[in-house]
């Protein structure tokens, strides 16, 4: 009995215990990066109607206002110390890669069942599968244009609407504004591993989709090196960067060199610079969209010889549940509340982007604008980003290879041989042909 | 026996500090280097021991070898020549100038100071700042005497690195010079006037042997923190263009990091911890007492 006694303050702590934690709410914790400040207000509007649907579930939002590599790296360290939130925003790129590590949960028994499915087109549902699942969806996607200054296009002598003929009118185009316009920048490509994804995204993937080049092989899953086309890509590197010195070797060096670039476009001393859609927002923001529909053109990147003219696309950054989440349908329910067709048009007339939803595009406020209605209608005709696991290994020596050829150390056919060594020594067996 | 017991006391708190800050880490980081510990990919999925395949696959790798050389160009070019003989040089001045009662030492002494006070991020910037082809200080004074703009970080980016890491890193070694020399005993070097000897015999016979221990923790220390650099390069030039800037530090990051392959991160820096212990090895032989 004595011992018994002894034993009830025990037994009444860990029914305390007990109670507590059956009381304890449910929670849900969705994290995103947000340098720029345009996603917060969409989210919260996703969280309030979460929270009006589900008032006794704990939902806890937070921003990180860091950039997204940085994101990337908390995001992963918590998840390997089995603290990931249930929701989280990276971009769609990632999505193999977090696949393969078991990071995320398909969302194939939702999307199915979900109405709203319909609206995506079939281009962008096969683009979210990976090994016959649907694992995010997007809603802004991303796409690329060659922009040129107007103003010093005239100045040049050139036509101000520009369709460029191929990579040699690019290049021709360029050292005409470098021979005639001085203390201009007459073109930048990035290269090199300063330029971080750009220079796979801005710079390598749109020349080689130029010459059909592809980088990975679905079916056998393994990456491919065709090299007369890797060839061509290293050419056009050099002579942009050393035969012709048409790009200042700075892009190389800068610590950010697209900043730079983007802004020195924007001021006009730069003319010609293949970027991102959603750079032409922040143009607008500091001059004024009469100012820059005036003076920066955009047009779609050429193949080797002309046509067909294409855009990179992307699926930009998407929401992703994580597998070590415990309440899965909840989290479900705050990612399908993002994803209203509302919310999908405003968030990408603020930040520009061609939408996911077919459905956003239709409103009018949407449809109104200029640059978005052309960045909608060019989706048709893009070639997406390669989606592959290991893709950050990939992008690694693609920024070597191209950075050797750009700064001189080493021609084409040396960067191309050690790019081959190196992809066999990151993947084992690669498709060389 | 008991003031034995009270000593072991008194070190278990540093011990335990030790112990946890950096002798596990340290054996978690060699552990790791062995297998194929990863945050991304199917090999975060599938955790392996993998025996020596990181080291081979680390010896094969070009883009080692490249930050390899680099780092030994970076340590001798602003540790050793740098850092190490001008601190000297600076502190043998200062020095002299105390001795002498010289005016404006203070002010020389306050100016290598400032560059070590410094945050090393912020040193990183500035020198970016100065350095940058089209908006930078070097370049608009090159401008103002109508000298054509250089291309800094492009056309010598080592030297323009290793120029920011003298200037940052000189005083360490300055202000140990300098409190070292208080401590030889003026007497010796009045005999050694009266023996004939010069300045640099007195140096050569007298100073040197005297703060032998002490130029060697300082030639330990400036190697290592050297070897470990990342903050000033990484600003400056982001280890490019290219690889020309990469040194062991970088490459363990960006791979460790921006890949997120830890294994095979954790090999890298593993080589640096024996490269650090080679150093280490041949300062405390060159220096030793005979």
């Amino acid at each position: 009995m004595k011992k018994l006694l002894r034993l009830l303050p025990l037994l009444f702590i860990l029914l305390l215990l007990i109670t507590y934690s059956s009381a304890k709410p449910i929670t849900i914790k969705v994290w995103y990066p947000d340098e720029l400040g345009v996603k917060p207000k969409y989210v919260d509007k996703a969280a309030e109607d979460f929270r009006k649907a589900f008032p006794n579930v704990n939902l806890e939002v937070t921003r990180y206002k860091i950039p997204s590599g940085d994101f990337l790296t908390k995001l992963l360290l918590a998840i390997d110390a089995k603290e990931a939130p249930d929701v989280f925003h990276i971009g769609g790129t990632l999505m193999p890669e977090f696949v393969d590590a078991g990071y995320i949960r398909p969302l194939t028994a939702y999307l199915v069942k979900w109405e709203d499915w319909k609206h995506y087109p079939k281009s962008i549902k096969d683009a979210v599968r990976y090994k016959g699942h649907y694992y995010t969806i997007p809603y802004g996607l991303d796409v690329r244009w060659l922009y040129y200054r107007k103003d010093i296009f005239e100045k040049a002598g050139l036509p101000v609407d520009w369709k460029p003929k191929g990579w040699d009118d690019i290049l021709n185009t360029a050292l005409k504004i470098k021979n005639s316009v001085p203390n201009v920048i007459p073109y930048v490509i990035y290269a090199g591993v300063a330029g971080a994804g750009g220079t796979v995204n801005h710079g390598y993937v749109p020349l080689l989709y130029g010459v059909k080049g592809v980088a990975y092989d679905v079916k056998s899953g393994k990456y491919v090196i065709e090299t007369s086309a890797v060839k061509k890509v290293l050419d056009f590197y050099k002579k942009a960067f050393i035969d012709l010195k048409l790009v200042p070797q700075e892009v190389l060096t800068l610590p950010k060199p697209w900043t730079t670039m983007r802004e020195k476009l924007g001021a006009g001393e730069l003319a010609i610079l293949f970027e991102g859609g959603w750079v032409y927002g922040g143009w607008v923001t500091r001059y004024g969209l009469e100012n820059v529909e005036k003076t920066i053109g955009y047009t779609l990147m050429p193949s080797e010889k002309g046509a067909p003219y294409f855009t990179v696309g992307g699926l930009g950054t998407c929401w992703y549940i994580s597998s070590q989440s415990k309440n899965p349908d909840l989290a479900w329910e705050f990612i399908k509340r993002f994803n209203t067709r509302e919310i999908v048009a405003k968030i990408n007339i603020e930040d520009p982007h061609p939408v996911a939803r077919l459905d956003s595009a239709e409103l009018p406020e949407f449809k109104g604008i200029k640059y978005l209605y052309d960045c909608t209608q060019i989706l048709a005709q893009a070639k997406f980003e390669p989606m592959a696991p290991g893709i950050s290994k990939f992008g690694n020596r693609v920024q070597l290879m191209t950075g050797r050829v750009a700064s001189g150390e080493m021609s084409p056919d040396e960067a191309l041989r050690k790019f081959i060594e190196e992809m066999r020594m990151d993947f084992g067996e690669v498709i060389v042909k | 026996m008991r003031r034995r017991k009270f000593l072991i006391l008194g070190i278990l708190p540093a011990i335990f500090l030790m112990t946890f800050l950096f002798v596990l880490p340290s054996l978690w980081g060699i552990y790791s280097s062995f297998t194929n510990m990863a945050l991304l990919g199917k090999e975060a999925a599938n955790f392996r021991f993998l025996g020596l395949e990181n080291y081979i696959k680390l010896f094969k790798d070009s883009s080692f070898y490249t930050s390899f050389v680099n780092t030994i160009y970076f340590v001798v070019g602003s540790a050793l020549i740098g850092q190490f003989l001008l601190g000297l040089i600076i502190a043998l001045l200062i020095d002299y100038a105390e001795k002498k009662k010289i005016p404006g030492r203070g002010i020389v002494y306050g100016i290598v100071l400032l560059a070590w006070i410094n945050p090393t991020l912020i040193a990183g910037f500035q020198w970016s700042a100065m350095y940058d082809y089209y908006y930078g200080t070097l370049n608009k004074f090159l401008n103002l005497l109508g000298i054509q703009k250089i291309n800094w970080l492009g056309t010598m980016p080592m030297l323009s690195v290793i120029v920011a890491n003298i200037w940052r890193g000189t005083a360490f070694t300055m202000l140990i010079w300098l409190s070292a020399l208080k401590t030889v005993p003026l007497e010796l070097y009045e005999a050694s006037k009266i023996d004939g000897a010069n300045a640099f015999n007195r140096f050569r016979y007298i100073t040197v042997p005297i703060l032998r221990d002490i130029i060697t923790v300082n030639l330990i220390q400036i190697t290592m923190a050297t070897m470990g650099a990342f903050l000033l390069i990484w600003a400056i030039t982001s280890g490019g263009p290219g690889l020309k800037t990469t040194t062991l530090s970088l490459f363990a990051y960006r791979t460790a990091f921006e890949a997120y392959r830890l294994g095979y991160g954790s090999a890298i820096a593993v080589i640096m911890l024996i490269i650090n212990l080679v150093f280490g090895i041949i300062y405390i032989r060159l220096f030793r007492r005979r």
